[in-house]
This record gives C-alpha cells, structure tokens and sequence, in this order.
C-alpha cells in the first residue's frame, strides 16, 4: 500500500511540475553525453588511428564525469528543492495525521528513488537518440562524410549514468529532506512566508554597483588591449576580474532597480510598482545565483562559438589523393603491381607517381664534393613585404625566409597528373616559367597575399637564372602522407626537375585514389580501412587521407564535442536554476499576488506583470552575459584557436551572430515556458468566477 | 445619495459547502442592509458563518443563491474584469494579518490600489497626506513593513483600505494581530474616518471591545442572523455599549436557548 502511495505521488509530481521532471531527464542527458564519448563512431575510428590522443582524452572523461556530477547537482537539487516546497504544506497534513518524521523522511526518499527510476526509464532513449545525433552531427562539422554509420550503445556510459544520477538524486533530496525534518509542522502547514525584505545601505549597495561595472570594464579593456600580443596569466587573470566584477554588479543591481521604482512610483499606474519591487526582491535575495547564471550563460555562448569555430578554423579538408606509398628505389613495379591486382583494381580510380624533392642549397661545412645549388625567392619577399602591413603578412615573410634555404620542388607531370585525377585544368608552363604551390588547408591565410603578388609575375633566381612564377597559385593536397602539411613548394619542369632533384634522396612517391562510387557507398571512414585491409599484407609503406588526418581530426571532433557538451550543460543549468528560483519566489510570495487580486488587479494583470517580471529577470542575466561575450568571443578567437588560422574575423563574426541568434530563440522558448508556468500558477488564485 | 438610501442589500443568501452528504450550508438566508456612513459590526461564534458573509460581500466568495447588491448593482454576478474594477475602488479591504506587500514601502502599499485602477497617483497625493496625518503613519510612509510595528502596519492597511474613497470598507478581525494599545487606537482612528469621512464600513470581530466602536452589531448563529443591536445615539457611553455587547454574547454562548 505504501508503495501505491508513493508511485500514486510521484505520478501526481510528473503531471503537476514538468520543469521539474524535464530538469531530472536533462541531467539523465548530461551524464550520458559524455559517459559514452568513448564508443561513438567518430572515436571508435580515431582510436584506430590516433590511440595515443584518444586515450589522453578518455583520461579527461573522469575529470569531465566529476564537473558534469557537481553541475548536475547543482541542478538537482535546485529541481528537488522546487518540487519540495510546493508540497510543504502536504508534509504539514502527514505529520499532523500522526505520520512519524522518520516515515515521512522515507516516503520521500522512496518518491524520489521512484521518479529516479522513471526518469531514467525516459531520460536514456533521449539520451541515446541524442549521442547519436551528436555522433552525426560532429562528423558533419569536420566536413566529412566518413561515418559509415553504425548504431552504437555505450554500457560502461549507461551503468555510469545510472549510478551518477541516481546518487545525485537522492544525496540532494537527503539534504533537503534533513533540513526539512528540523522543522515543527506549522512551519509546514502555513504558506511559507517569504524572506523578509532586505533594506541594504543604498550608499554600500551603489558602491558595490560601481566596483562591479568598474570590474566589468576593466576585464574587457584588458582582454581587447591584450589580442596583440598574449601576455602570460592574462587569460586566467581577466577571468577573475570578469568574475568578481560580475558577481559585485549584480549584487548592487538590486539597490538600482528599487531606485528606479521608488523614482517612478509617483507617474506610473497598473501593477508597475509591484512588478518592479518583486523584481527588485528577486535580484536582492538572488544575487548570487543571477551572477552564475550569467556567467554559465556567457560560457555557453562562447563555448558553442569555439565548437563551431575551431573546425571551421581548420578549413575545408579538401581530399584529392586517399593513399600515398612511400617510395624506394625500384619501387615503382611493387607499386604497381599491387595496385594493379584483381584484388584492388576495382576500387581504385587512379594511380600515378608524384615526384616531390628539396633542392639541396650550399650550407655552412658541408663535404666539398656535395653538389649544391643556388636558390632566391628574393624578389618574392620583396613584393610580398611591400604588401599591406598585416599579420597574414608577417607569418608569410617568416614561412617564405624559412623555406629559402630548403626549397621544395613537385615536378610538373606529377601535378597535372594529380589535377588530372580531380578533373581540374592541367598546367602549360613557359620555357622559364615555375608555378607556385602552397597547402591550401593549412596556409590559406596567406593565399590572397600571394596571389596579388604573383600577378606582377615576380622571379625567382635558381643556379643564377631567373624564372618568372607563373601568375596562378596552386593549392591542390599533393600527397595523403606527412608531406601533405608542404607549405611551399615550385612546381618546375620535369627536365629542371630532374636536374635539380636527386631521384636516390627523393624517390618519387606513388598516389592511389579510390573509386568515388566505392567512397561515396561505404563513406570514406569504411572504405579506407577496408583497402587498409587489402594494402597491409602487401608489405608496402604507405599512408592513408584519413590517418594523415587523423589527429588533427581527433583534436577537431574531441575539442568540439567536449566544448558543445559543456555549452548545452551550462545553457541549460543556467536556464533551469533562473527558472525555477524565479518559479520558487513566486509562489513563496503567492499570497501577495492574492491580495493584490483583492485590491482589484485582474488574473491578466497579474500574470502580465509576472510575465514582465520574467522578461527582466532573464533579459538582466542574459544582457550582462551578452555584453561579455562580445568581449569573450574576440579574446577567445584570438587565443584559443590556432595562430595564422584560416578563419577570417568576419566568418567568426558571422558564427558568433548565429550562435547569438539560436541563443537568443532558446532563451525567449524558455522564457515562453516560465512564463505560462507562471500564469498557470497565478490562475489558481482564481476563486470565483 | 441619501442618507436613507441603502448602500449595500444582502438579500437572501445562501451558502452551501459540499455535495450530497457532505453538504453544509454555512449561510441560511441571510437578509441584511447597510447604509451609508454606517459602521456596521458582525460577531458570532467560530463557525457561526459571519467570515463566509463578509467573503461573499468582498466578492471572494459566490454565494450559492441570493443577491448582493452595492449601490443597487448585484456585485454577486459579478466575473472577470467587472469584479476587478469593483475590488479596490468599491470595496476596501482590511484584513486580520494586514496582508501588507513586504517588498512595498508604505507609501507604494497605501497607493497600490489607485495604482492598479489606473489613476494618477500624484493626484491623490493630498488625500494620502489626510489619511496618513488622520491615521498617525506620517513618519512611516518611506519605510518597508519589516521596519514597522504592527500597530502602523495595520493603519498602513487601513490607509490602503480608504485611499479610493471607497463605498464601503470590509474589515475581517482587523485588531486580531494586534495587542490591545494598539488594537484601541485603530479602532478609535477608524471610529473617527467613520464620522468626520462618512466612510461606511462592515467589520467582522470577536472582540467586544473593537465591537463597541460600531454603530450597529449584528450577531449571527448557524449561518443566520440571530440577533441585532444598536448604540443608542446620543446617549449610551461606550462602555454601556460594550456591557450590552457582553450580555447577548453571553447569551449566544451558553444562554438558556442554546443549550445543546
């Protein structure tokens, strides 16, 4: 019968308080997000590849687990002290009919376990349609289509999950419940009162006021002076004073806000003082956590900016050779004669040698009879130091004074070959002319530079003889092995090749790309390891697209998610804490909303002017959280993505302004949501009509 | 209006709580009136009905049968937005445990209901200074409730219930939370809007003593109206007032015709 009971209330507590319930299945949500990064597709693949940065990032899961439990908690106990105080006065009746404290403690404890047990019933499928979504869509972000995809359960991850969430549960409504058992019935049995109102001193409160904008300003002035040049500890000491600053602002507001009502009072009409001092009340009491809504808020819209940015930063991986063989002497019939095979035919669409060799230039100490010759890109330099100061500029002067000394040849056949093999317009040099080739994934930020300087048709000097770079510059990926990260090379004549390459040193490489059909039906991921499978028998040394790849992959989908993960958790806790503190004030203040019902105020002006209230309460969080973030995304492009990455400052803008938009569109359906919780409250003091 | 003129005509109502079996009617064809600048007192015992009278008369409560007509309208019909104009501007309000807004000073509480009707609070400015000089809370006005006794709290209430001029003021138990010091001087504060303002109010009490300040008393039992009396003006001391107020309450307690 106990037991009907409890599973009688907590049907009751699902029905009546949905915020409640969907706060718990979030947490379900969170836990397992992260628990089962280690078996989704995308990691599976990497750790094939990359199993030493994989098993980094699997250490740091615990650590992720033990933030994601604090945070959770945070929720949960905030979503349990909510649902507890709207059934006080129902505890105040039980104990009153003679039901002991210490059954009333396990009633509810027993509750709570139930409604545990039924959430995660709920909250796993989400969970798992989630991951895979997110398995998905992380895939898609990098810019590949290489998930050959595969459903996939994590079941270390759900007996985490469950374990997690269920001690959270119950170690929050432990606390709460202790707390509540000190209490005498008629605690229970009256409305609880609301906090008595808190007179500060204005002149202290205005004090506090001016710190924390004074804070404020100063975290941004020094995060926008310190993008030129990133000064140690800088990062970890604007945090702070962006921190403290924050929690001081808001714990002024309040002080403001009673300004502004008192001074209004006077000229306006309706329920706007009431709105106002209720405001007022809230930010008071709940300075605090306003502050750390604010600042998981702007984590968030941060967080969410770097997740889409970083892979974007990378620049589109543009694919135009799947294996590389590494070449030796003789090796060109080996090659050929496997790739050639009935086994692999099929699969490959075409193969050809790349010839790629540096030009051996005369060094300090070298042997006397080593033949060397002479190499300038002097006039290169010197067109490009002429151009517009910027820092693509700089970083471009640093790569092409690096690369003199070592200059990198292609020969041209082998690169029309491979243009050939991406159906793009092979080169027609000139007698003395060379073309230019850069890594376009890698060094595009300075691919605008050079093609303006290559339209004057600047020279290079090799052997003392000048030969004029041909106006176009090529970018097409070369190889899929290391040399796929050339920054520069020249793409000469196989003649001058030859005679400037050693063919011993630089045995030419051999490309293999798959058939694109094959590609396209089994998704590159798969149809990589299956000719992986084919190919390591053979005993040739090669290298594949997608391992090249693999850890800049690993970094781009393990930096992503981790950075989405925390950006949905803060958003929605935030969220959760706001709406239910401001939902919890409300009706430990529901007896004014009675009177002033009394006084003459209608259902719809009172649930107007919660709704007004509402709109303030999140749009004060929300506006310091969005003025920061202004601030935040600049520091954060700047430092934390990669130096000279390909991202130019309007693409993070435009990122930043989308993620500000589907911020934004979050934020007013949330609010929606409190508000018609809030309205629904309200109608209950309808007692006649 | 005139004098003679009802303000207020209960007529016949009936209050039921319940279905069935478990039906309990709580008023049983109550007929009362009340006329302007009148200061009406109604007193019984817990249970009598007297709370659920003053409730269907302060529009919280729809009586099951029966009309209550303000003015000559049936406020009892009443739904929505025509209750809210009544509530505040027609009927004020003073409420045994002042039911002050905490997070309002006493200023913003006593003008909440001008406000809430859309008038121009500044304009009622100097009637807020009379009533506050009237009621003794001149030093208060600035203050939140928590910064002020419970005496000032309840004629901050008082303030609130008169600051819309309005027909008639409801008052439940309004000296119950207090102590008898101050219970005294609202009542005399009150007693006095009643005569210099005309303000006509209904309160309900227990408390012989708040009694003797009305007017008239009209005792009720079992949800009727069991017994009426009035102060013989002039003449009758309040004091005499009060002992003839004690008399019926004794009778309506273990007098010879209520033996159960």
């Amino acid at each position: 019968m106990f037991f009907d009971f409890i599973k009688r209330n907590s049907r009751r507590t699902r029905k009546e308080n949905g915020i409640y319930f969907a706060s718990l299945v979030v947490s379900v949500v969170a836990f397992y997000v992260i628990l089962s990064l280690g078996d989704q597709n995308v990691m599976k693949y990497l750790k094939t590849l990359e199993s030493d940065a994989v098993a980094k990032l699997l250490l740091m899961i615990p650590m992720l687990y033990m933030v994601s439990l604090f945070f959770v908690f945070f929720l949960v106990y905030c979503a349990n002290k909510y649902q507890l105080q709207r059934r006080r006065h129902e505890f105040g009746i039980y104990l009153m009919m003679g039901m002991k404290g210490s059954k009333l403690f396990t009633m509810i404890m027993a509750e709570t376990l139930w409604s545990g047990l039924i959430t995660l019933f709920i909250g796993i499928p989400i969970s798992l349609f989630l991951t895979e979504l997110i398995s998905l869509a992380t895939s898609r972000l990098i810019g590949m289509d290489i998930i050959g995809y595969e459903f996939s359960i994590s079941w270390l991850g759900l007996g985490l999950t469950m374990f997690g969430f269920i001690v959270v549960q119950i170690l929050a409504v432990f606390i709460l419940s202790l707390k509540m058992m000190k209490e005498e019935p008629v605690d229970f049995l009256n409305e609880q009162k609301e906090k008595v109102q808190k007179v500060l001193s204005t002149k202290w409160s205005f004090v506090n006021l001016f710190i924390g904008v004074l804070l404020l300003c100063l975290a941004y002035v020094l995060s926008v002076s310190s993008l030129d040049r990133v000064i140690f500890m800088m990062t970890e000491l604007i945090l702070l004073i962006g921190i403290a600053g924050t929690f001081t602002l808001f714990r002024g507001l309040g002080n403001l806000i009673g300004k502004w009502v008192k001074d209004k009072s006077n000229l306006s009409t309706g329920l706007f003082v009431f709105t106002g001092r209720q405001l007022q009340e809230n930010v008071l009491h709940q300075w605090g956590s306003l502050a750390i809504s604010s600042l998981l808020m702007l984590m968030a819209m941060i967080f969410f900016t770097y997740g889409i940015s970083m892979p974007l930063a990378q620049g589109k991986e543009s694919r135009s050779v799947d294996f590389t063989f590494e070449g030796y002497e003789n090796s060109e019939r080996d090659i050929i004669s496997v790739v050639s095979s009935d086994k692999l035919s099929s699969y490959i669409k075409d193969y050809y040698p790349m010839k790629i060799g540096i030009v051996s230039t005369p060094y300090e100490g070298m042997p006397k009879d080593t033949v060397t010759h002479d190499f300038s890109w002097a006039e290169l330099e010197e067109l490009t130091s002429r151009e517009k100061d910027s820092e693509d500029k700089e970083y471009l002067l640093r790569d092409l004074s690096s690369y003199k000394d070592s200059p990198y040849l292609i020969s041209l056949s082998s690169y029309n070959s491979l243009l050939k093999s991406i159906n793009k317009t092979p080169i027609l040099l000139e007698d003395g002319e060379v073309a230019l080739y850069s890594d376009e994934d890698r060094f595009s930020y300075t691919h605008n530079i050079l093609r303006r300087v290559l339209k004057s048709n600047p020279t290079v000097s090799i052997d003392g003889q000048q030969y004029e770079l041909f106006s176009t510059l090529y970018t097409s990926n070369i190889v899929a092995d290391r040399a796929i990260t050339l920054a520069y090379a020249l793409i000469v004549p196989d003649d001058m090749y030859n005679d400037l390459v050693d063919d011993q040193e630089n045995p030419p490489r051999w490309n293999m790309v798959l058939d694109s059909n094959f590609v396209q039906e089994k998704g590159l991921m798969q149809a990589t390891h299956e000719i992986d499978k084919l190919l390591s028998p053979t005993g040739l040394k090669y290298e594949s697209y997608l391992a090249s790849m693999g850890r800049q992959l690993f970094y781009i989908v393990a930096g992503s998610y981790i950075t989405f993960y925390l950006g949905v958790m803060f958003l929605i806790i935030s969220n959760t804490v706001l709406g239910l503190k401001f939902l919890m004030q409300q009706r430990s203040t529901r007896h004014r909303y009675y009177t002033v019902s009394i006084l003459g105020a209608s259902i719809k002006s009172l649930c107007s002017s919660a709704r007004t209230q509402i709109w303030w309460y999140f749009g004060l969080v929300m506006s310091v959280a969005l003025i920061s973030s202004i601030f935040g995304f600049r520091y954060m492009v700047k430092v934390l993505l990669p130096s000279g990455s390909s991202l130019a400052n309007s693409t993070t803008g435009w990122i930043a302004a989308i993620v500000l938009a589907a911020f934004m569109i979050f934020e007013i359906c949330y609010i929606w949501t409190i508000q018609r919780k809030s309205d629904e409250e309200i109608k209950k003091l309808k007692e006649i009509d | 209006m005139k004098i003679s003129e009802k303000l207020l005509q209960v007529k016949e109502i009936y209050k039921t709580y319940g279905e069935g079996q478990s039906e309990t009617a709580a008023l049983k064809g109550i007929t009362l009136d009340v006329f302007p600048g009148e200061f009406l007192g109604i007193m019984g015992a817990s249970g009598s009905g007297k709370t659920t009278l003053l409730n269907c008369i302060a529009t919280m409560l729809k009586p099951t049968s029966g009309q209550i007509l303000l003015e000559g309208e049936n406020i009892s019909s009443f739904k929505g937005d025509q209750l809210a104009i009544y509530r505040g501007s027609k009927i004020g309000y003073l409420f045994q445990e002042f039911e002050l807004l905490d997070n309002l000073t006493a200023r913003e509480n006593i003008i909440l209901p001008m406000s809430i009707h859309g008038e121009d609070p500044k304009k009622q400015e100097v009637h807020l200074q009379k009533l506050a000089k009237q009621l003794d809370i001149e030093e208060v006005l600035n203050k939140f409730p928590s910064q002020m006794s419970g005496g000032q709290k309840q004629r901050v209430a008082a303030a609130r219930a008169l600051i819309s001029n309005p027909s008639i003021v409801l008052a439940d138990e309004p000296t119950g939370a207090l102590d008898t010091k101050n219970a005294k001087k609202l009542m005399g504060k009150l007693s006095s809007i009643n005569q210099t303002e005309v303000a006509t109010i209904l309160m309900v009490t227990h408390d012989a003593n708040a009694a003797s300040f009305c007017s008239r008393i009209l005792f009720i039992q079992d949800g009727v109206i069991f017994h009426e009396i009035r102060r013989k003006v002039p003449g009758e001391t309040q004091n005499a007032f009060y002992e003839r107020i004690l008399t019926v309450m004794a009778q309506l307690g273990g007098g010879n015709n209520n033996v159960l």
